[in-house]
Order: C-alpha cells, then structure tokens, then sequence
C-alpha cells in the first residue's frame, strides 16, 4: 500500500487509472471494430459524428443510459441485476496485475514543511508473486457472471446460450492452461515482471553448453515457444468469446445467446466485460511471447541512460522512461486487438460440434504435445 | 488490527456461504454458494501467505468443478433425483450418519490434535513464493510421489465410471 499519505493515495489513484483505462478503451475498440468492418466489407462505417466518426460511441453511450429500464417476468431479480456487474469484476481484476510500464522513481522532496521519502511506483495496478495464477484464478470467475445471466433472465435462449457458454470457456481453458505452463517452464517465474525482464535484448540462449546469440532478432518468447504462442492466440478467441468461437451468442440459433434479455447500459456492461477479456488476453499474449512493454533493441535501462543524459537524473526522465514504455505496451496492444478484430470479420462461426471436436481433440494434444517437447529439449539443453 | 478484520470478514463470507449452500433449497443456488465459500477458503490462504494454493483453489474448484456443477444442474431436470434424495427413511439414515462421521472426525481433530497427520506443514510455514512452489512440487514428486500417483488414479477412475454411466442406455435414469 505505501509508507506515507502520498504514496498510498498515488496508489489508490493508480487503480483507478488502470479500471479507467479499460472502461475507456471500449468506445475506441467499438469505434475501430465498426470502422474495421467498414473497411474489409469495402464500405464506411460510421462517420457522421465529429471527426471520422470517433464521437459515435458517445452518443451511443448516452442513448444507452436514456433507454426504458425493464425486467423480464420470469426473471431471478439478484441474478438478473448481479450478473452485468459481476462481468466488470474478473477482467479488472486481471487487468491490474499486468505490468504496463517499468518502475518510475519519485526523489525526495521537501513540500508543506516536511520530507516526503524518495517513492519507488510500479506501472502496474498491484504487483501479485505469483502473477499468473492470481491472473488466471481471476479470469476463471468470468463463467458466473454469464451462467448468472442466463440463468436469471429466465429465458431458454438465454440459458442455452450461458450452458454453451461455460462449457466453451472450459474447454478452451484446457489449452490455455497447459501453454502457460509451457511458458512458466520456460521462464521459471510465475511473476510477470521478471518475464518481461528475462526478454530485454538480442535473442541468447544456452544450447548445449554453447551460449547462442542472434544479434537481429530480439530476445522474445514467441521465438522459444512458435506453437505455444498461436495456441494460446486461438484459446484466447474462445476464452473471450469472438469470432470465430461466438457460439454462445450465435443469433442464428440462439437470438443473443445469455444477454438476450438484457437491454440499455446492463447490456453495454457485458460488453465492456467481453472487450476487457479481450485486452487482458492480448496483454498477457504480449506479456509472454513479445518482450511486454520492453522495446525491441533498447532495454529500458538503455533508454533511462539517454533520458537521462537529456534531462538530467531525477523525476522527468524516470517519468519519460515509464510513459514511454507504456506507449509502447499500448501500441503493441492495440496491434493484437486488430488481429482480433481482422479474425471477426474474416472467418465464419464455427459449428457447435465443430468447436469441441477443436478443442478436445486438436489443440489439447496440440498444447500437451508441445508441453512435453519444451520439456524435453529443456533437460536435454541443460543436461548435455 | 487489519489483519484481525480481514481473517474475520474471510471467515465469515467462508462460514456464510457454507451454511447457505446446506440451508437453500435450490440446488443451484446451493452451488453456487458453494463458490462464495471457495473464494472465501483460497482468501484464507492467501491470508496465510501461501499465494499459489489460493491461486489454485480458486482455478480448480471455482473456476472450474463448480461451474461444471452449476451447468450440469441446470442442464438436467432433477426432479426424480431430488425425490430420491430428499424423502425416505434410508437416505435420512444416511444424511444423519454422514453428518455425524463428518462431525466426529473433525472434533477428533480438534481435541486430539493429529499433528503426526500434518508433519512437514505444521512444523513451519514457509513463504509460498517461487522457491516455496519449487519446495512443494519436490516434495510432491518425490516424498509424496505415491499418494501423489494414487489421487490420479481415483480421478481416472472417477472420469471412467463417469464415461461408463454416460454411455449406458439411459444414463442414470435407467433404474428408474
């Protein structure tokens, strides 16, 4: 929490940025969705509200809170209330356990008659030892919030829709799973932190008692682990439900699958629900595979040295540094969230017996084949 | 102080949900508060500074046995096995033997005090960080390498009796 009144409260203030900061990053993901899918059905999207349409999302977010409040008459009125807000809580809870930036240093001052310490802050919600299993102990919960739904809404569509719901999400868990162990294998930490730090520069491993360096390629995970990395991409499309995987909502055969009933600002909450799965997933995916928030050929350390030749030792190039790999960490963010949106629009749903069959039968030997051969190379490379 | 208020809320939200889940009639709402009591057990570890058995609590049984349950409940139409469950003299002979093994059991815990069932974890409590998840798989797939091996055998015989039942004609309402 903090030593003193400052350090607690820029913390708390730091919580509050990172819920913010996914509940904000809605309109723009909707924006660019809707604008994306404009482009590769070569047509506009929305354009008319201010500039290229970027104001859409507010005026639908208005027309949101202005619509008729109602519930169904079947409906479980605590399930039915509980379960929009229930589907905030997992995926801000994993989001504050990624590390968006690296540590920034607040010197010591003296303001208002009194010393105030030199402040060490994380870019980081709360900093968890075992960052992975808090992460994915978290987003584990998200199933109620949709079984909760579809149960409470007293609908059959709406049930249909959770039950395939949930039995999807643990399928894929499975696969994700069994990748991350892979992963953890590799690195020997559970905290995601140290990963980000064990894939500063160029591309080294020990092989054979031989120390291998590939100076143009960075030191990524996705190069150790090429197949872990794609399945882990494909589980996190089920684990959030999108296209390909969105059987749950499939409107075809279910109407809107378990929000059928829900309309206004609980159905809005579902979405910022699903888009914040969706942030968490491509996060971790660059967390483990694509250096986090680390430039490719500049380690941090690197870029604070030339800040600090810039500007001098002290709060402003610690505060750069930080901003600027947060920077970086978004931007790579944001070009995983487009691949999620270019797969939306690009593939069609799969069939129900289709997306098992995947599941069980394709990517969890996929995902447990690949955990053994990075064992086994492991041993070997460390006992030959 | 803080951490007083904290084990007392643990425990309380651990105690509510348990005594929700036997006292709700709906099976449903039975498990799932059943979940509530599970989040607040893996909070209890958390509490005791074992990170990583908190973390798998919640991954193991809320996040994933307990919302099998919950999907299998409302899946099915349960009424002939509530019947079967709820009334007649055996399944009461039942309820109240288990009640009673159960409660046997852990008041002979509490008064005898079977530490020598607990050897390695009453001795000392470790800092569950990584070299405390380290220490605990080794001593898992080496000490414990038997009761280890024989839990995965239960599971795999639960997972076939599981597989059998599902293939037979009828299911579990054969009998009936």
């Amino acid at each position: 929490m903090g030593a003193d009144f400052l350090e607690v409260s820029l913390n708390a203030l730091k919580l509050i940025f990172f819920f913010l900061m996914m509940v904000q990053m809605v309109p723009l993901l909707v924006w660019l969705e809707r604008r994306g899918a404009g482009f590769i059905q070569d047509r506009l999207g929305p354009n008319r509200v201010g500039p290229f349409g970027l104001t859409q999302l507010l005026a639908d977010a208005v027309k949101f809170l202005m619509k008729e409040e109602f519930i169904p008459q079947k409906a479980v009125k605590f399930l039915f209330y509980g379960a929009p807000i229930f589907a905030l809580i997992p995926a801000s809870l994993a989001l504050c356990a990624i590390p968006f930036g690296p540590k920034f240093e607040i010197p010591a001052f003296s303001f208002w008659g009194r010393h105030w310490g030199p402040y060490e802050f994380i870019l980081q919600g709360y900093e968890v030892g075992v960052g992975i299993v808090f992460i994915l102990a978290a987003a584990s919960l998200a199933v109620y919030s949709i079984l909760m739904a579809g149960w409470g809404s007293g609908n059959k569509y709406s049930l249909l829709g959770a039950i395939r719901a949930s039995s999807q999400i643990i399928s894929y868990e499975l696969a994700l799973g069994l990748t991350i162990v892979a992963v953890v294998l590799i690195y020997g930490t559970f905290s995601l932190n140290e990963m980000v730090t064990l894939q500063r520069g160029p591309l080294s491993f020990e092989f054979f008692g031989k120390m291998v360096t590939i100076d143009f390629l960075p030191n990524w995970g996705i190069f150790y682990q090429p197949i872990g990395a794609f399945l882990f991409l494909a589980a996190s499309f089920a684990e959030s439900n999108r296209l390909p995987f969105d059987l749950p909502e499939g409107e075809a055969e279910l109407v809107a699958g378990f929000h059928t009933e829900y309309g206004g600002f609980k159905m809005n909450l579902f979405f910022i629900g699903e888009y914040g799965h969706m942030i968490v997933a491509s996060a971790l995916l660059i967390t483990f595979y694509f250096g986090g928030y680390e430039l490719p050929f500049l380690t941090s350390q690197e870029l604070l040295a030339i800040y600090q030749e810039a500007f001098g030792v002290g709060l402003t190039s610690s505060l750069l540094n930080a901003l600027t790999h947060f920077a970086v960490f978004m931007f790579k963010i944001f070009i995983v969230l487009w691949i999620f949106i270019h797969v939306r629009w690009t593939l069609p749903r799969f069939r129900y017996d289709q997306l098992m069959e995947l599941g069980w039968k394709t990517m969890l030997p996929w995902a447990l084949g690949n955990l053994l051969l990075t064992a086994l190379i492991y041993v070997a490379s460390k006992t030959y | 102080m803080v951490e007083a208020l904290l084990f007392w809320f643990l425990a309380l939200v651990t105690l509510f949900g348990a005594v929700a889940m036997l006292l709700v009639p709906n099976p449903i709402y039975a498990a799932m508060s059943l979940v509530v009591s599970m989040i607040g057990i893996s909070g209890l570890f958390a509490f005791l500074g074992a990170d990583f058995i908190a973390g798998v609590q919640v991954i193991v049984y809320a996040g994933a046995v307990l919302v099998l349950f919950v999907m299998v409940l409302m899946l099915f139409d349960l009424k002939s096995e509530t019947q079967a469950f709820s009334k007649g003299l055996l399944s009461r002979i039942f309820k109240v033997a288990s009640v009673g093994f159960l409660l046997g059991g852990l008041i002979g815990v509490m008064v005898l005090e079977f530490s020598w069932i607990l050897p390695v974890f009453m001795q000392s409590s470790p800092q569950w960080t990584m070299t405390g998840v380290k220490k605990m798989a080794q001593l898992l797939f080496t000490e414990y390498m038997f009761i280890f091996q024989i839990l995965g055998v239960l599971l795999l015989v639960v997972a076939v009796g599981a597989v059998a039942l599902a293939r037979s004609r009828g299911g579990t309402h054969e009998r009936a």
